[in-house]
């Protein structure tokens, strides 16, 4: 059974952080290895970031998963922030690395194991990833 | 390559200085800033070459640029000052013949 | 056991050599394992870890605070796990357009493909080399019914892709013109109109086309702002300048072109070039337009197509054989 998802109201930067904890907390007592652990928070902090950056209001939402036998986490980013209008353009490499010096999307789908995002225009975004515990 | 683009706005003119190089690393400076300004219906825009010592095609592909957007706008571009170098890239093209344009004065005034 | 436990395994031994005894042989069996992580794609954080392992097994009594430096040390591996991951990828999508700008470069030399005309009253040497793998410079001889033989060259502003997809569209509208218009101006004043109407507005293009009646010697010519080339007087052993006017293809839709004639004689040498044989730089410094006609001049004595490559070489080498734009130089000597 899954467990109910916690989320943390990102709208500070501080708030980035009590994300990472959060989802670092929760990898660990998923039994995730030091590297996963690290990934998982690293992938949870650009998200948080994007919200905190450009949506200036935003959730992250944090679960433990299991299905067919695997345990897993989930990480679901929501706002309601501008949208992004051209999203392949955003899951280009190169494009929001640029910039700044985040890892930007490509990254967060690097870092977990499935990805998945929409996105309405002057509705917001959701960007819901998942990554398995070995 | 160094190029710095100075512009002043001096009653009812536009006066552009640019100093350095225009090649094809710098010419797109040049173009994001003159473009706009003859862009300006019925603007009046000097360009001060007295500082450039070399441009390459790249440079000569802005002002045509320029000189085109003049042609639409009811704007015109002046370019003053020219150096021989500079000067001799606008007489080889023909283009002398068709935008306004000056080669450097000497001995001061004409 | 798979190749990562395999590699886990020899790295420890590694370092625990390297721990107990400093030596270099441990130190060189780690600069080849790490070319097998390179080369298997493990990532920065990984092997932090590794050594985080490896460290542990070894010695279980590791100081805590030692540990946890450790775990800091693999945090910070994270970005650069995905900035290497991300220049991996733009690596290999650069190799893949490199391929592509390939193809695209063999069609285009394909598409211009143009034969030398062979005429007992005048040699013909030729050599046009692209900056890039695509050539913005474009030369085509044609021969008429009536014996003439049509040179053009041309020179878009700018190099690479852009250039080289202007350069069809003129190649195209050359092909589309009857031949009874062939005369230089009205082919320039023709193609005009043509660029004016299709290319962006800081690009334009400048053309030299002459033609060549055997009959008579003699050589009509036309310019669209093109660097002017250079005659050889046979007799006088003397170069001038083959000075015309005329504005640059794709300012003004109504340009109207004048045309010119010289009478060639015997070993008279006509030398058609674009801008990339007279603005190259040497190292910092540019070479000026008599310089390169000094380099010219050295080489005036062999047969054309010699001369040209033989020139060709010379700024090749001033130019530490990285030629910065496209190079196209034409030399005609007449014959009898």
């Amino acid at each position: 059974m899954n467990s109910s998802p916690s989320y943390i109201n990102i709208n500070k930067e501080w708030d980035i952080v009590a994300a990472r904890q959060l989802a670092r907390d929760m990898s660990k007592k998923l039994g995730a290895g030091t590297v996963d652990q690290a990934r998982i928070a690293t992938a949870v902090s650009e998200l948080a970031r994007n919200i905190y950056l450009y949506a200036i209001d935003g959730k992250i939402y944090i679960e433990a998963i299991e299905k067919m036998e695997r345990r897993g986490i989930r990480i679901v980013a929501e706002d309601n922030g501008p949208g992004i209008p051209d999203i392949s353009l955003v899951m280009e490499d190169g494009y929001s690395t640029s910039g700044g010096l985040g890892a930007g999307l490509p990254g967060v789908k690097r870092l977990m194991d499935e990805f998945n995002i929409t996105s309405e225009e002057g509705k917001g975004t959701i960007i819901n990833t998942i990554k398995w515990v070995r | 390559m160094e190029i710095s683009i100075n512009v002043k706005e001096e009653n009812e003119k536009v006066v552009i200085n640019v100093s350095g190089e225009i090649d094809v690393f710098t010419a797109p400076q040049l173009k994001e800033k003159i473009i706009p300004l003859v862009s300006a219906e019925n603007a009046e825009v000097i360009v001060d070459f007295k500082d450039v010592n070399y441009m390459d095609s790249t440079g000569l592909g802005v002002l045509i640029n320029a000189y085109k957007a003049t042609k639409v706008n009811n704007s015109h571009i002046k370019i003053i000052n020219l150096q021989d170098r500079v000067y001799r890239i606008f007489t080889i093209t023909g283009l002398d013949e068709v935008m306004d344009i000056n080669p450097v004065m000497r001995g001061g005034i004409k | 056991m798979d190749t990562t436990k395999i590699d886990a395994s020899k790295y420890k031994m590694l370092l625990k050599s390297y721990i107990e005894s400093q030596n270099e042989q441990s130190l060189y069996g780690a600069e080849q394992i790490t070319k097998t992580f390179i080369k298997n794609n493990i990532l920065p954080e990984e092997i932090v870890n590794l050594h985080i392992q490896a460290l542990t097994e070894l010695y279980p009594d590791l100081l805590i605070e030692f540990k946890h430096s450790m775990n800091f040390l693999l945090e910070t591996m994270i970005s650069y796990g995905l900035a290497h991951q991300e220049y991996q990828y733009l690596r290999e999508k650069q190799s893949q357009i490199k391929s592509e700008i390939s193809v695209a470069a063999n069609v285009q030399d394909t598409l211009l493909k143009t034969t030398v005309p062979q005429i007992d009253e005048l040699d013909i040497g030729v050599i046009s080399v692209p900056a890039h793998q695509m050539n913005g410079d474009y030369h085509h001889f044609i021969q008429g019914k009536d014996g003439s033989i049509g040179i053009a060259i041309a020179d878009v502003i700018g190099k690479g892709i852009p250039a080289a997809l202007c350069m069809s569209m003129i190649k195209y509208a050359m092909d589309s013109f009857p031949e009874q218009l062939m005369r230089p101006n009205s082919i320039l004043e023709n193609l005009n109109r043509v660029v004016e109407r299709n290319v962006d507005p800081s690009m334009f293009i400048t053309m030299f086309y002459a033609q060549f009646d055997p009959d008579s010697g003699k050589l009509f010519y036309s310019s669209a702002g093109h660097e002017p080339g250079f005659l050889y007087n046979a007799v006088t052993k003397e170069f001038q300048d083959i000075e015309a006017r005329g504005l640059v293809l794709g300012i003004n839709s109504d340009s109207t072109y004048k045309q010119y004639e010289l009478q060639l004689n015997k070993g008279d040498i006509v030398i058609m070039l674009t801008d990339g044989v007279t603005e190259c730089r040497g190292g910092k410094k540019f070479i000026e337009r008599e310089e390169a006609l000094d380099i010219i001049r050295q080489y005036i004595h062999l047969p054309p197509q010699e001369a040209a490559e033989m020139i060709y070489k010379h700024f090749e080498n001033l130019q530490d054989f990285n030629l910065k734009d496209d190079f196209t130089l034409i030399i005609l000597e007449k014959k009898v």
